[in-house]
């Protein structure tokens, strides 16, 4: 009796054991609830052309899987799909985003189980590098011929390799300079500074009447690398040249150009609002939205929160040091589309990149999601008008468009540039490092790998 | 003859069925728990891209964390802002926490809907404690501040959470008024949980409240002490969520708040889009977390080893 109940025990123990690691085992396949009942959608559906070759699919009603990270997009993305269908009645694309932060890792183990959807979204650089080298990705080189013409170089170069290959395609970036609060210029009689100069007097004007001059603060401190100095820095360490120098290993970020970046920038802190140490970017937003500081260092990506609080804004490009100098204007792309090398929808998946690659499309998609814009060369019209203004200085004469300084090769390892970055420049506008310190620290993190 | 047949039954007979009620939790424990742990430092031991590292490299993410700049700087960083985090709320939490348990288990009116109000704020969500004091400690609209100018003493205004001198103090505070009510709790109950003969006794041979509390209350409580003691250490060495409501992820300001768990999230998950995940090194930053607390409890342990 006892040495029944005993091996029962053990029985059902093992039973269990097995049973909880084969669950386990099945959890990493289907990533979401949305994906495992689209997976069945889909074999349904192949089942029933199963005999059908190529040419007779294409006349069958094909459903694209569209994944991305930007789970607020649903609605805009979704009425911009439906004219896609409008053009090609045959293809419907169904939108599938994933919440940011789970977005990865679900896309990593959706592919590696072949259950990815059909068209993914990419992050820039290294994000979207590790799905490439993965294999997960097809080039799209040739399938899209127009996209290395159309599209602006540099974001190209966030989703191609070394010898060219291209293999995501850019959605959209956003660009940065300065927000500003046009009933408060035109009280004090402002106008849009176009040199350094004009820029801090106008600071002073503001500052001498008891205005808020900045929406501004170091707590966090993505805000300083991505909206001060890779926005107000580029005219004076160079812009796209100097980035393309540092990551060629050319120059060091110990070069006299980075620091001086560093010291212009340091010339607007006594505009900064009293505690800026403690004002994060929610804050800073929320000062420009109640109309509490007359400009806001920022990105085009709050045209959207800005026209809904009903202020009335104003942009300028980033300010020269003297006149007639080069604007180095930064724009540079977030997020890309790449094809699912497993897909069975292919002709259907390639028809749909080269439609995004359009005009017609940069349109929509910008007049949907103000702020953020195509990063292609060719025209396209948007019909707010301040995002309008915003993406045409990138096609004025005497100025360049750049990036991210840090975010292109020197951010695959820690310490990542953007990371060391982040840290000096938050001690820097707290004036507890000076700039030859900060650039120093930089490089020192930047020679454990980089530059070994 | 048939007496020793019983006891022999009963005591020498071991009753095999007993492990059937231990396996629902041993089942739960071991996928939940043990497998995960160990799971964890396997994957210390082994580096590369992706949500589970492949390529065996021994102990270099060791080597990484213990020398290497500056990954060294940042390990150390984060001990000492725990152990300072540690020390401020024993202080604020327990200590406190203490004299109010005493305050109220004082046979005074009143005193139970004090008990009561104690415990509320251990009901809320860290989550919104962390964003409601960030709110009033915000330097622009803060309430704070106003307070402060208002009763004179707007010349001490500092940003309180941008300020590396004062953000880990402000953190200490918040999390010993969060949780002031666990140690209360606990003390209350042992306090009356103290004979009332013996108090009594005390109380006939002329003891004053400093003395009751000296040799009375605070040896009998030795045990409780103990165990808060352990709580508030594991608690803070694996605190997280309220250094992430209310200064981020990034340590921010300048590693003032960079603890253990936001040194762990930000090297395993990435900060931001472009800060490389490295969950090989996280698994090796949580190993060593898990094997200094296994110290701190033994060493603990052995303090109020009579006691506990």
């Amino acid at each position: 009796m006892k040495r029944k109940i005993t091996v029962t025990f053990v029985f059902c123990l093992a039973a269990i054991f097995v049973a909880v690691f084969s669950m386990l085992g099945c959890q990493s396949a289907p990533v979401s609830e949305t994906a495992e009942t689209a997976v069945s959608e889909t074999t349904a559906e192949e089942t029933i052309p199963a005999e059908a070759d190529e040419t007779t699919q294409a006349e069958e009603k094909v459903t694209l899987r569209y994944t991305s990270l930007r789970t607020e997009d649903v609605d805009a993305i979704n009425r911009i799909n439906a004219e896609f269908t409008k053009a090609y009645p045959n293809i419907e694309i169904k939108f599938e985003p994933i919440k940011n932060t789970e977005y990865d890792a679900a896309l990593k183990t959706s592919l590696e189980t072949k259950t990815g959807a059909d068209i993914v979204m990419l992050r820039s650089f290294d994000g979207g590098r590790q799905i490439y080298d993965s294999g997960y990705l097809l080039e799209l080189n040739d399938l899209i011929p127009n996209m290395s013409s159309d599209f602006t170089p540099n974001s190209l170069r966030a989703w191609s390799t070394d010898d060219g290959k291209i293999y995501g395609l850019p959605y959209f970036g956003s660009i940065d300079a300065v927000w500003y609060n046009k009933a408060i210029f035109a009280e004090y009689n402002l106008s849009e500074p176009e040199t350094w100069d004009e820029f801090l007097s106008i600071c002073q004007t503001l500052k001498d009447n008891g205005e808020t001059v900045f929406a501004h603060g170091t707590k966090d401190t993505w805000v300083l690398t991505e909206t001060l100095y890779c926005d107000l820095g580029p005219n004076f360490y160079g812009g796209e040249e100097s980035r393309l120098s540092l990551i060629n290993k050319e120059i060091k970020f110990t070069d006299q150009r980075f620091i001086d970046a560093f010291d212009k920038l340091a010339e607007l802190i006594p505009y900064f609002p009293k505690g800026y140490e403690g004002i994060d970017y929610v804050t800073m937003q929320q000062m420009f939205l109640n109309e509490q500081a007359a400009m806001w260092i920022g990105g085009s990506w709050e045209l959207g929160m800005i026209a809904e609080s009903g202020i009335d804004a104003g942009w300028f490009a980033p300010p020269v040091e003297n006149k007639g100098d080069t604007t180095h204007y930064a724009f540079y792309a977030d997020l890309a589309l790449g094809i699912n090398k497993d897909t069975q929808y292919k002709d259907a998946c390639v028809k749909y990149l080269q439609w995004v690659a359009t005009a017609e499309h940069a349109s929509l998609l910008a007049n949907e999601l103000p702020g953020m814009y195509p990063p292609l060369t060719v025209e396209y019209k948007i019909d707010n008008e301040l995002a309008q203004k915003i993406i045409d200085i990138t096609r004025m004469d005497n100025v360049k468009v750049t990036g991210q300084l840090m975010w292109e090769k020197l951010s695959s390892q820690e310490p990542s540039g953007n990371s060391l970055l982040d840290e000096v420049s938050q001690k820097f506008f707290n004036k507890k490092m000076t700039s030859n310190e900060a650039v120093e620290y930089v490089q020192k993190g930047l020679d454990t790998w980089y530059f070994k | 003859m048939n007496l020793s047949k019983i006891e022999k039954n009963s005591f020498k007979k071991f009753r095999w069925y007993i492990l059937w009620f231990l396996l629902p939790a041993l089942i739960i424990y071991t996928v939940f728990m043990i497998l995960p742990l160990f799971n964890s430092m396997r994957m210390s031991f082994y580096t590369g891209p992706g949500i589970v590292p492949k390529e065996f490299i021994g102990f270099g993410n060791y080597i990484k964390l213990f020398t290497q700049f500056p990954f060294n700087i940042r390990l150390s960083n984060a001990l000492l802002n725990n152990i300072k985090l540690f020390i401020m709320v024993m202080f604020f939490q327990n200590l406190i926490g203490f004299f109010f348990a005493i305050l109220i288990t004082r046979k005074i009116k009143g005193t139970k809907f004090f008990r009561t109000l104690f415990f509320i704020p251990t009901a809320l969500s860290v989550i919104v404690v962390g964003f409601i004091f960030s709110l009033i400690l915000n330097p622009v609209w803060g309430i704070f501040d106003r307070l402060l100018e208002f009763i004179g003493f707007g010349a001490y205004i500092t940003p309180w959470l941008g300020n590396p001198k004062t953000a880990l103090v402000a953190i200490a505070l918040v999390v010993a008024w969060h949780n002031i009510g666990i140690p209360v709790v606990f003390f209350t109950a042992a306090i009356d949980g103290i004979s009332e003969d013996v108090l009594e006794a005390a109380r006939i041979d002329g003891v004053s409240l400093s003395g009751e509390v000296r040799h009375i209350i605070f040896p009998l409580l030795k045990p409780t002490i103990g165990i808060v003691s352990i709580l508030t250490f594991v608690g803070n060495f694996s605190e997280f969520e309220i250094v992430y409501s209310m200064t981020g992820i990034s340590g921010s300001p300048e590693f003032a708040t960079d603890i253990f768990g936001s040194l762990f999230y930000r090297t395993t998950f990435g900060t931001t889009m472009n800060v490389v995940s490295d969950v090989g090194l996280g698994a090796a930053i949580a190993t060593i977390m898990f094997m200094i607390i296994l110290i701190g409890v033994l060493f603990f342990l052995r303090i109020f080893k009579r006691e506990v």
